[in-house]
């Protein structure tokens, strides 16, 4: 696949009267199989550039390409059609269906795109093999802990081998435990089966298993920082020495 | 500030329960419109039966004040549920929960109170509609005006707040049980799908079909009021269990990984309605309940008015009839009314004979399929004790055979206009009733009447079933037609005079005649009549208007006021029924649209088009709202069916298909049913939209 290209977006909430600018003039680049992290305080505008990356918001002026693939230019149909075929999500309430089983959830994901049920049965079975989940398909999304339901929706995610996976805050609501089995599920992904991940988070620990990180503030990247081959706790110490610097705010500085 | 806050509250209720405000505006309109008849009526004192609308009305009055107060009811609960973190803050704010208890009730009383307004100037429009449909039934003019009468808006202004004070009833209780993190919690908690024995549950569903299937089979032939009554047991109870089963039998079928779940969308809405049956299970029932009640009142009242329609004209082809249990009767003082207030152009005295034998009374007996064995042995040959019990006390039939001679049958047949009939010497004829002429087909077979010296039988001429009156005037359900030297032989029973006359007869001729029979009453001290059981209803058994005079253009009005005093209340009961059940079912899943809208974006995520997701809310809702429609259809529809048979049956109204009348309700409540079905779609729609609209 190709990479997926973000060209000077912007966007604007608000009335003539009373604007603001959430995301400003940002432009950066994800290349397949990259596990690239988003980071910033809040009102930094990172969820609303996952969301125009996912389609469910529009931009208010530039271009975002996946591949040739200008997604701003999409209609709404067609919209739908592309998350439906090159999308996964994962979002910090989970976003599991309530009435299916865990097992289902994933089914129903597969079902949507009009597979065929030895397919489905199979894929399934595979994924949830991965995710280690197997034990606990029957359930409801309710009688799991937190770290179970977002496994579960990785593998919805996942399932359909996406083109990007995009996940806003996916530890949020999890504890150090499951979140860790969480990332590390991630970076399996992101090695076994080459999927290209984009994750938001604020949360330092969760943005050490990324390969590369964006900073935010106030709308626009203010810095950058690649693992490489570094130590994930050496590449942590160097977040949260960007962070100290930001998190101290500039208020401090003065 | 309180009141500022119970005012806002109630605006914001108002917005999110549309659907239930209408209701309620609805109810009350047609609460005005109904008590308007009770007391504003302007035909009061027109027509003998007027006080049978009162009584009709305030009967269904008490049932509809009863399920209003059931609904109110579950609408405050329910609103308490949605808003329980809101209260949580006004208790954490320090308010006590007695000043929120008076706050939300206020709240509510608010919202009624605006309902009731606006219902009541809807209801004044309504109340001229209904007395402009009375107004057509007597043959009066109406010209439609505004009226208020203190009483009508007294008795609404009752009746309304009765369901309120029902309804309110144990609200404070409930507000003192509360605790603030339990208020705070339960908006975020979802409906936890509890799946228990649902291998065994499951059973119930085709249990219960198979209840059903009995019934459909069943039903009709129940004889003995404990069987009905069991199987109406039974029915109550299908309708709570089938829900149940259902719920179970779609979710095993999910769970075993039937095929269907793996097209489309199905997996999900199967789910969907899968744990909104299980949880709304009760309502359901109580639902379906509604329904069938609904439509059986609606059917019912199609069916009368069937009756109306068609049977009132045949019921009274004379434009005046007069009976007199005295044979010698010349009916002078009634000619010389009639001839006072009306333009006559014939009057016609005439006598039914009797042979003093019952061989007649006993075929009819022991032949019509009304009666079925009632009147015959277990060897199946006639009881004739019975028989002559029947006929002394039963006032069906006279106690003799009526006959009547072919010289007075032709001319009566002349004034209705009828072709007259020939009969040859030794013939004889039978005039019946038109819904008896399958059972009488044979009635020629067995009749064996005699000459004028009661030596030779006469053999069967023909049998004639046109409209003659025959509900005691000319006969019970029977003449037998003879050539007049047999009446030789015979003696008169009863006299009877028909009058045709120009135009329209006066609003009180029938009245005047009465006054005269009773005058001569009490002058002649009711004196035995030559032969005693002279006079009869005839078998119909569904409405009978037996009197002595009948005055046609008074007789039609009369009946069809009496019937409307049915109809009106039982379409009253229906519509207010349908309107208060699809509105549980309408705020069921509007709340549930904005509570679960998660679920509609994460199928927007998963890539679904909007248009997909609106058909996925279009079957879910219909699949909702069809399933207690479905199951109330099918019991209200054998109930209905075997009901109108027999009305058909014991009335002889000329249907091609009973089920009509169903049907006819069944489109009428559609209707409602669509109407709530679109403002649900629609709201739901912007519901699970909402965020997407506000951001663009």
């Amino acid at each position: 696949m190709e990479n997926i290209r973000v060209c000077d977006v912007e966007k604007y909430y608000g009335n003539s009267t009373n604007i603001t600018k959430a995301v400003d003039r940002v432009s950066f680049q994800v290349e397949k199989g990259e596990f690239v992290g988003i980071m910033g305080p809040s009102g930094s505008g990172k969820t609303t550039i996952l969301n125009m990356l996912a389609t469910i918001d529009s931009v208010t002026a530039g271009h975002i390409y996946y591949g040739k693939t200008d997604i701003t230019e999409l209609s709404e149909d067609e919209l739908s059609e592309f998350r439906k075929k090159n999308l996964g999500f994962v979002f910090q309430e989970y976003n599991l269906l309530d009435t299916l089983t865990l097992e289902e959830n994933m089914i129903l994901a597969l079902t949507l795109q009009g597979e065929k049920r030895k397919n489905i049965q199979e894929k399934c079975k595979k994924m949830m093999r991965l995710l280690d989940i197997e034990e606990i398909k029957d359930k409801f999304p309710y009688q799991v802990s937190g770290g179970q339901k977002q496994r579960c929706a990785c593998g919805r995610a996942m399932i359909n081998n996406p083109k990007l996976l995009l996940a806003d805050e996916p530890t949020g609501a999890l504890d150090s435990h499951s979140s860790q089995v969480l990332l590390e599920t991630f970076t399996r992904l992101n090695r076994s089966m080459g999927a290209t991940i984009l994750m938001v988070t604020h949360d330092a620990f969760s943005a050490s298993y990324c390969s590369r990180i964006l900073f935010l503030k106030d709308g626009k990247i203010f810095h950058e920082l690649v693992r490489g081959e570094k130590e994930r706790k050496v590449f942590l110490q160097e977040i949260l020495d960007v962070l100290s610097l930001t998190g101290g705010e500039m208020a401090d500085v003065r | 500030m309180l009141g500022k806050l119970a005012y806002r509250n109630m605006k914001r209720s108002a917005k999110d329960y549309l659907i239930y405000i209408l209701t309620m505006t609805v109810v009350s309109a047609l609460m005005y419109a109904f008590n308007s008849l009770i007391f504003q009526n302007e035909f009061t004192g027109m027509m003998e039966e007027d006080a049978v609308m009162p009584i009709m009305i305030g009967l269904a009055t008490f049932f509809i004040v009863l399920i209003m107060a059931w609904l109110i009811h579950y609408m405050i609960r329910f609103m308490m549920e949605k808003r329980g973190s809101e209260f949580g803050i006004y208790m954490l704010l320090g308010m006590k929960k007695r000043t929120i208890a008076s706050l939300y009730v206020r709240e509510n009383l608010l919202l009624g109170s605006v309902a009731l307004i606006i219902g009541c100037g809807l209801g004044i429009l309504l109340s001229q509609i209904l007395m402009s449909i009375m107004a057509s039934m007597i043959y009066m003019e109406y010209v439609p005006h505004v009226t208020f009468n203190h009483w009508t808006i007294l008795m609404t202004v009752l009746c309304y707040g009765g369901c309120y004070f029902l309804a309110l009833f144990r609200c404070k209780r409930r507000f003192r049980k509360m605790n603030i993190h339990d208020l705070m919690e339960s908006s975020r908690k979802n409906e936890e799908i509890k799946e228990g024995h649902e291998g065994i549950k499951k059973l119930l569903f085709p249990l219960s079909v198979l209840f059903i299937l009995l019934f459909w089979t069943v039903f009709t032939h129940l004889t003995s009021t404990g069987e009905i009554v069991l199987f109406i047991i039974g029915l109550v109870l299908t309708i709570y269990l089938f829900y149940m089963g259902l719920s179970a039998w779609i979710t095993c079928y999910v769970r075993k990984k039937g095929k269907g779940i793996y097209r489309g969308q199905n997996l999900f809405l199967l789910r969907q309605f899968a744990s909104k049956v299980r949880t709304m299970q009760f309502t359901m029932g109580t639902l379906t309940a509604l329904f069938t009640l609904a439509l059986m009142g609606a059917s019912l009242a199609l069916v009368f008015s069937d009756y109306e329609d068609k049977i009132l004209p045949v019921k009274f082809p004379f434009d005046v009839l007069v009976n007199s249990t005295d044979p010698e009767d010349n009916f002078e003082d009634e000619r010389e009314i009639l001839e006072k207030y009306t333009d006559t152009e014939e009057m016609y005295t005439y006598h039914i004979y009797t042979d003093e034998g019952n061989q007649v009374n006993t075929w009819m007996l022991t032949n019509l399929e009304q009666w079925g064995d009632m009147y015959r042995k277990n060897n199946g040959s006639s009881d004739m004790k019975k028989i002559q019990d029947m006929l002394k006390n039963g006032g069906t039939y006279c106690t003799y055979d009526t006959y009547m001679g072919i010289t007075d049958y032709n001319h009566l047949r002349e004034m209705l206009g009828y072709e007259p009939v020939s009969l040859r010497e030794n013939e004889y004829a039978v005039q019946i009733k038109d819904r008896l002429k399958d059972d009488a087909k044979n009635i020629g077979k067995d009749l064996k009447i005699t000459d004028k010296d009661g030596e030779a039988l006469l053999s069967f001429g023909g049998l004639y079933t046109d409209a003659f009156s025959q509900d005691g005037h000319n006969g019970g359900d029977y003449l037998v037609i003879v050539p007049d030297r047999v009446l030789e032989r015979m003696t008169p029973y009863y006299a009877e005079m028909a009058a045709d006359i120009k135009g329209k007869a006066p609003a009180d001729l029938q009245k005047r005649l009465e006054n005269l029979t009773e005058e001569e009453r009490e002058f002649d001290g009711d004196a035995a009549p030559a032969l005693e059981g002279n006079s009869c209803i005839g078998s119909d058994n569904m409405v009978v208007y037996a009197a002595v005079n009948l005055v046609r253009d008074n007789c039609i009005p009369e009946v069809k006021v009496l019937l409307a005093s049915v109809m009106l209340p039982m379409f009253y009961i229906g519509l207010v029924f349908v309107c208060v059940a699809v509105t549980v079912l309408s705020v069921q899943q509007l709340s549930d649209s904005a509570k679960y809208k998660f679920r509609y974006d994460v199928l927007e995520k998963m890539g679904l088009k909007q248009k997909e997701i609106c058909k996925i809310i279009r079957i879910q809702l219909a699949a909702y709202y069809l399933c207690p429609a479905l199951l109330a259809i099918v019991i209200s529809g054998k109930l209905i069916l075997t009901f109108s048979n027999f009305f058909v049956r014991a009335t002889g109204v000329t249907t091609s298909f009973p089920g009509i009348y169903f049907g006819k309700s069944i489109v009428l409540f559609m209707g409602i049913y669509i109407v709530y079905y679109i403002v649900t779609y629609v709201v739901f729609k912007r519901n699970v939209f909402l965020k997407k609209f506000g951001q663009k």
